[in-house]
């Protein structure tokens, strides 16, 4: 995002709308003498538009500029009204469970494992989303990622989860990487992130997905109780009402 | 990636609190779904959300719920947000009689959902996704308070920084409560933001939060 320094008046009215924070600084006009105007931290921003969004300014300042590759992946993966092409789902990530009743993205036995880094209020470098994708691949585990996530599509190696050199430098508001693994080797998963998590310089969350049995058994939930890890006692869950129903356990049904 | 499996608080913060969604499968049932997706959408509204929407046109404080239901194409994904769990129980009811075809999903506290599920009559969650929380340098982050406000957003769009202005607006007087997390809401396009869990929230920042910023 930028602010257009010929309308400006660094009235200030859009700082706090900024989910990255503080970013923005006061320039003297080089042509309008005593004139200020405000100007955005171009490595910080995120090109999410919620200043824009917000319809704050009183002069129409502020603009998002056409951004050419590799500055472009900051809109794609910050700015909730741009859908990926690539995954053709709006938002920054894929469906994962949310559509595994009829899609089977998530067997049995399989654990989805997914990692947002930069989310609330901080965001990412993708410097340390590669970080966090190459512990991961690093790891043996076998942990397969997400074709149609984004931040797949930005790696140079999807063997180790090595981005593209070009898009190191770039921030976006969250990215998300998505895979899946075994079961039993959801413990060695979760500590590669433990590691992950004391090099790289944000946040992020982590989440994990299973199909639950029939009888309503969680399968991860032993093997986290089990592992010492902590997990929330809110989740999202998928009531299993999509059509066709995907056949999990080949006897021609729903389970 | 709604993010509302990470939503901060207690059991009793977020027992009444819940994000539905429909949901589409690419490759699946998500050509022709647009139909499906609005029928969807129309028995949750009926069931009165607290907020709804989808991402790319806005939720009910941004626009109209006309304007939603015309926009829905195929592939949509729908966000409606719920703050009592009977009219979870009686949408689920619904839901499973007239069974619109996308998948949907519920995020709330697992236990509160699945007995809601039971009570309804569909019986076991189908898939699950637990969040194990945040991690690395989360001494970067807000205050727990805020937090609870800012997770609320389905994809951070709401700023620390804006709750500290509304925290100040509001302890001088200049604005109601309501009106901020009407506003909240407004930032938070696709309608995962729960207006009565915020406004709970906000009366808890209020008496905790100080505003030391300059602007």
């Amino acid at each position: 995002m930028k602010a257009d320094k010929d309308k400006c008046i660094a009235c200030k009215r859009c700082f706090p709308y900024c989910p990255m924070g503080r970013i923005q600084t006061f320039q003297r006009h080089d042509k309008i003498p005593g004139r200020v105007y405000i100007e955005i931290d171009q490595d910080q921003c995120t090109d999410c538009g919620m200043c824009v969004r917000a319809n704050i300014c009183p002069v129409n300042a502020l603009y998002q500029e056409v951004a050419d590759w590799p500055r472009e992946i900051r809109g794609i993966l910050s700015n909730p009204l741009i859908e990926f092409k690539g995954s053709q789902v709006p938002g920054r990530g894929t469906e994962e469970m949310k559509t595994n009743d009829v899609k089977g993205s998530f067997l049995p036995g399989e654990v989805g494992v997914g990692v947002e880094l930069g989310r609330p209020g901080l965001g990412a470098y993708f410097r340390d989303v590669e970080v966090v994708a190459m512990a991961l691949m690093e790891a043996g585990i076998g942990y397969k990622l997400a074709d149609e996530n984004p931040v797949t599509h930005f790696m140079s190696d999807k063997s180790t989860g090595k981005l593209r050199d070009d898009v190191l430098g770039e921030k976006a508001t969250s990215a998300i990487i998505e895979g899946k693994c075994k079961l039993e080797k959801l413990p060695e998963a979760l500590k590669a992130l433990q590691g992950a998590a004391e090099k790289v310089d944000t946040v992020f969350t982590v989440e994990v997905i299973t199909k639950v049995t029939p009888a309503g058994d969680v399968p991860i939930k032993s093997v986290l109780e089990e592992a010492g890890f902590w997990y929330s006692i809110n989740s999202k869950n998928n009531l299993g009402l999509g059509l066709p129903a995907f056949d999990f356990y080949g006897k021609g049904g729903a389970a | 990636m709604t993010h509302s499996l990470h939503r901060r608080g207690d059991y009793e913060s977020l027992k009444e609190d819940f994000v539905v969604l429909g949901c589409p499968a690419t490759g699946v049932n998500k050509a022709g779904s647009a139909p499906k997706t609005q029928n969807f959408l129309s028995i949750c509204y009926k069931h009165g959300p607290v907020n709804l929407g989808d991402m790319k046109t806005g939720n009910i404080y941004n626009t109209t719920m006309d304007d939603i239901l015309a926009s829905v194409t195929d592939g949509t994904i729908v966000q409606c947000t719920f703050d009592n769990r009977d009219k979870i129980v009686a949408l689920i009811t619904e839901l499973k009689e007239r069974r619109p075809g996308i998948s949907v999903v519920i995020s709330g506290v697992t236990d509160v959902v699945q007995q809601c599920m039971h009570e309804a009559g569909l019986g076991s969650i189908h898939s699950l996704e637990y969040s194990l929380g945040t991690w690395g340098k989360t001494e970067r982050l807000p205050g727990y308070a805020v937090l609870k406000l800012l997770t609320m957003c389905g994809h951070a769009m709401i700023a620390c920084d804006l709750v500290g202005k509304m925290v100040r607006d509001v302890k001088r007087g200049r604005r109601t409560i309501r009106s901020c997390v009407v506003e909240l809401a407004q930032c938070c396009t696709c309608g995962n933001f729960n207006l009565t869990r915020a406004e709970k929230i906000f009366r808890e920042v209020l008496s905790t939060y100080m505003v030391n910023s300059l602007y």
